[in-house]
């Protein structure tokens, strides 16, 4: 940490945060726009890796080096990951069918996009591009009134140490209510991993339930028939072993809750 | 570096994601673009942190990202779901609750 911290305070301080915004914006930006428009679901799961991880460089211009690191683990590390991770468990990492709407509704959906873009800019607006930071300027006039960057020398310095106090003094319950929102989608991905579709059990198992019962039967009479018939009574229950693994490799399925686990360390 | 450079690329980065909804058919592609959307959030978050100082917009950038890897995790278990029942990520095919 300390080394990002210096190198957090370094960007911010000299002329290399504006090398660091310029590049890294325009990385976020056109790897966003990348997300939105290539076909090949794997590709856009990467371009938003790569706008993850230029977001978390932002981060380090803005002296939040821990947010940086969070960033990182959780979202290009985890979250993606579960991303990618679906995408090849539902075998849909080919070139995306599904094609855009209509072109009356695209070209909406756009319009729309810029409108929205326009609105925020508006917003923003122009006296915001030239105003510098509040933080170091007024702070050093020495005004009554200046923005007094609380925290923002230790967030620097030290940004988990400063972080953490913020968030298990006065944020704490916040904290707690986040742990337990947690624990409920996990439970929740288990209770919607858990399949009990019967089509699907078919597709894993072909037709493995009914004629069990029906070989069973067959072989119980086949030992009362013949008593020294012991091959036959060993070769069903090693098939019923089978037959009982296949759902307890089912339950499994819920790997969402690993990566929640990763979530929860940042 | 003044702060509405970086308000000026969240403002573009959620615009962008918003297009991707409204665009994308993709269930998955969709709960990406409601990521970038986040993540737009998140940085104007930790620039008005930087601007006005005090730690509580790192603070909620944080449980922005907790929030958001619930989302992920419910919102797959989803989507699995619902493509193994429908044979389909079109997120206009389940419209049971429609007629």
């Amino acid at each position: 940490m300390g080394l990002l911290a210096t190198l957090a305070e370094g960007a911010a301080t000299s002329g290399a945060e504006a090398v660091l915004f310029w590049v890294f914006a325009a990385i976020a930006l056109g790897s966003a726009v990348a997300v939105v428009a290539l076909r090949n679901v794997v590709h856009a799961a990467l371009m938003l890796v790569l706008n993850l991880l230029s977001v978390a460089a932002l981060y380090l211009g803005l002296q939040s080096s821990f947010l940086s690191i969070v960033q990182v683990i959780v979202y290009a590390g985890a979250i993606v990951v579960l991303f990618l991770f679906v995408i090849m468990l539902l075998g849909i990492d080919r070139d995306d069918l599904l094609g855009t709407r209509t072109p009356v509704r695209a070209v909406a959906a756009v319009v729309a996009g810029v409108a929205l873009a326009g609105a925020f800019l508006t917003v923003v607006g122009a006296d915001s591009l030239t105003a510098a930071s509040a933080c170091g300027q007024l702070a050093g006039d020495g005004a009554a009134d200046a923005v007094t960057c609380v925290g923002l020398d230790e967030a620097s310095q030290d940004s988990v140490g400063f972080v953490g106090m913020q968030l298990f003094t006065r944020w704490t319950f916040a904290f707690e209510a986040a742990s337990l929102l947690l624990v409920v989608a996990t439970l929740g991905a288990l209770v919607l991993g858990r399949r009990r579709d019967p089509a699907l059990e078919d597709d894993l198992v072909p037709s493995a339930p009914v004629p069990d019962e029906d070989d069973l039967a067959d072989t119980a009479a086949l030992v009362a028939d013949d008593e020294d018939d012991l091959a036959t009574a060993d070769v069903r229950p090693a098939e019923d072993a089978t037959a009982t693994l296949e759902p307890a490799a089912d339950r499994d399925a819920p790997d969402v809750s690993e990566s929640d686990d990763t979530g929860r360390d940042a | 570096m003044p702060i509405g450079y970086y308000f000026a690329v969240s403002a573009l980065m959620f615009a962008t994601g918003l297009t991707g909804v409204l665009l994308r058919r993709n269930a998955i592609v969709l709960f990406m673009c409601v990521e970038l959307m986040l993540n737009a959030v998140n940085l104007t978050f930790a620039g008005a942190a930087r601007q006005w100082g005090g730690a509580d917009g790192q603070v909620f950038v944080f449980f922005v990202i907790v929030v958001a890897a619930a989302e992920v995790v419910v919102g797959l278990a989803l989507i699995v779901n619902v493509f193994f029942r429908r044979g389909t990520l079109d997120v206009d095919a389940p419209s049971l609750l429609r007629r």
